[in-house]
């Protein structure tokens, strides 16, 4: 075992415990981080692959988003800091099994396939081509990229925007039952007066 | 790209970082004295900083209900080494940096992204209102300057067509960053006054949060966060003085001088903004951000591009 | 660290997200097993690159691309949260099962 080997078994198994403790916590703000942690020990991976551009990308990226995830699972969750235990699962059994058989089947996909030995050049510019090929062979897929990215602004402005062309966005909001299937209560309705709520929901 | 042996290099960022931190401390001593019109003699500004490890050693620890004892205890030992991460990567003197590797600007944006994580957490942990309400607002304020630390690095990486510091240093030869993008240097001075939060930028430990994100920490702790704070403004500085201020180019004095020279000239500044410039409103900072700061950022890329057409 | 080993580690990684994509209720749990799906994914990309690939510039863009539709499965994801909660104020999947209003 090299020094480079140590190192990516301690990332990688460091990547997967953190991924798993994602779904395992009670608190968001720590699944936000530990999925963050997860990102971070891949990224380190990407950096032994010698993708050392990519690896250090993927941080600062990451780094970004799972700071707006902590946000977002504060505002929307009932129980941000995760002090009181609870349970927010649903068809675990199906769900354990769908995890299990996909990992299973690409594992087998890893170990049984022969794939092709053409390992990277240590010694190669690898930054300076990527570079070379973003601005080059790839300039139509990485501008398309920069495309896509902007549709993606301008949809989440109109989706998530407060006021649209049809109205106030949140105009006959109701609040959900408190068990499935239970009775709408237009006492628990953000907006409104209640009743004006109730009446909306009537009109559906 | 050259690399030290590791011991050396460690001891290096360890030794930088030190002799940073009790800098600071004591040119803030002499700052805020100068400022209120105070007299202090130079032996009690050099005596500040040691006067207030022991005030820290000796006070009481004192703790919250429910904390995240872990990641309270980590968040300003990760603000810290996240200091000595970004100032790994900037070389001090021709061929000695701690591994100026080939994606410097990027580690360093990295880093300085994560230093967002720490600090937010370092709010988050104590499990008490105040700091949250702090690591919430910083969050939301540093989302809007994070882009432009991004920004203004590239643009220095455009004539020195690389992303290492040390080549970035090189390309200054003849005329320095500063002159040539002159965007640059001070909209990354407001990103360093805002991941270090200080002065204007204040929205973490300020004092209408009765403190902030600090405001639940006692003696070692708070001595510990404060420590890391100074450390992150002088890994800020380096980088300023290495990007746009030339790094080790200069007449007469040996390289390292000059570029220990000039970092302590942009710590200083950095420093006095914490006691000239008052506090700006965090929702009109963040609005001015994205409408005024990220343009001007974007014209500075304009200015680097055109220039090395 | 040779090629099966990254990997193996991928698909744990993917299986991981699957399993928590498809069991938790909340929106932006559901999420962060896509995320970790996709980093998974990220993953097992650079190791084809730097062990298969021959270090081919197009297996880093294909990784830039991953990077690219993670970025924009959260912003629309979130988007659709706030939508919803607007609209529902539920931020878990059962909450909007039924399209009755």
């Amino acid at each position: 075992m090299t020094g480079v080997d140590v190192a990516f078994w301690v990332f990688a198994l460091a990547a997967v415990w953190s991924g798993y403790r994602v779904f395992r916590t009670d608190s968001m703000v720590r699944a936000s981080f530990l999925l963050l942690a997860s990102f971070l020990n891949v990224g380190a991976i990407l950096v032994l692959l010698l993708a050392e551009y990519l690896g250090t990308a993927l941080l600062f990226m990451m780094t970004v988003e799972m700071v707006v995830m902590a946000l977002f699972m504060v505002m929307f969750m009932m129980n941000p800091a995760g002090l009181n235990p609870m349970e927010m699962v649903h068809q675990p059994r199906l769900a354990a099994v769908a995890g299990v058989v996909t990992t299973a089947g690409l594992g087998l996909v890893a170990v049984v396939v022969d794939f092709p030995d053409a390992p990277v050049d240590p010694a190669a510019e690898t930054i300076r081509a990527l570079g070379t090929e973003l601005l080059g062979g790839s300039m139509l897929v990485f501008e398309s990229a920069g495309v896509t990215l902007l549709a993606t602004m301008v949809c989440a402005v109109i989706l998530s925007a407060a006021r649209g062309r049809y109205g106030d966005g949140t105009a006959g909001s109701v609040a959900p039952p408190l068990e499935p299937g239970g009775d709408h209560r237009p006492e628990d309705d953000l907006v409104g007066d209640g009743g004006g709520g109730h009446h909306h929901h009537g009109g559906h | 790209m050259t690399t030290l042996p590791p011991v050396v290099a460690v001891a290096l960022v360890v030794a930088v970082l030190t002799v940073g931190v009790y800098g600071v401390a004591v040119v803030d001593r002499l700052v805020s004295a100068v400022v209120a019109g105070w007299m202090v003699s130079a032996g009690e500004a050099l005596a500040a900083p040691l006067r207030a490890v022991a005030v820290a050693v000796t006070r009481q620890p004192v703790t919250t209900e429910a904390p995240d004892r872990i990641l309270w205890v980590l968040a300003p030992a990760a603000y810290a080494g996240l200091a000595a991460a970004a100032l790994a990567v900037v070389p001090l003197a021709p061929g000695v940096a701690v591994t100026d590797v080939r994606t410097g600007i990027v580690v360093f944006g990295a880093a300085e992204a994560l230093a967002i994580v720490a600090i937010f957490l370092h709010g988050w942990a104590p499990n008490a209102p105040l700091p949250l309400i702090a690591g919430y607002r910083f969050v939301g304020v540093a989302l809007s300057y994070e882009l432009l630390s991004m920004f203004v690095l590239i643009a220095a990486a455009i004539p020195a067509e690389s992303m290492s510091i040390g080549a970035i240093v090189e390309s200054q030869a003849g005329l320095w960053n500063v002159i040539r993008q002159p965007l640059g240097l001070p909209l990354f001075l407001i990103v360093a006054a805002g991941v270090t939060f200080l002065g204007p930028l204040d929205v973490v430990d300020s004092t209408d949060l009765a403190g902030g994100g600090a405001a639940e920490d006692s003696g070692m702790q708070h001595l510990a966060w404060s420590a890391a704070r100074a450390a992150m403004l002088i890994a800020f500085s380096a980088a300023s003085a290495a990007v746009f201020l030339g790094g080790w180019h200069g007449p007469v004095l040996p390289a390292a001088v000059w570029m220990a020279l000039k970092t302590a000239g942009v710590a200083t500044v950095l420093v006095g903004a914490r006691h000239v410039i008052a506090r700006v409103s965090p929702e009109r900072f963040v609005r001015w951000a994205w409408t005024v700061l990220l343009p001007l950022a974007f014209l500075d890329l304009v200015i680097a591009g055109m220039a090395s057409l | 660290m040779v090629l099966e080993t990254v990997l193996l580690v991928a698909a744990v990684l993917l299986g991981i997200g699957v399993w928590g994509a498809l069991s938790q209720q909340s929106f932006v749990m559901l999420m962060m097993g896509i995320e970790l799906m996709v980093n998974g994914a990220i993953l097992a990309a650079g190791g084809l690159w730097a062990y298969a690939g021959g270090g081919a510039p197009k297996g880093q863009v294909l990784v830039i691309i991953a990077m690219a539709v993670m970025a924009i499965e959260m912003a629309i994801g979130f988007a659709l949260v706030v939508a919803v909660y607007r609209a529902r104020q539920a931020d878990m999947t059962e909450g909007i099962a039924s399209m009755k209003g």
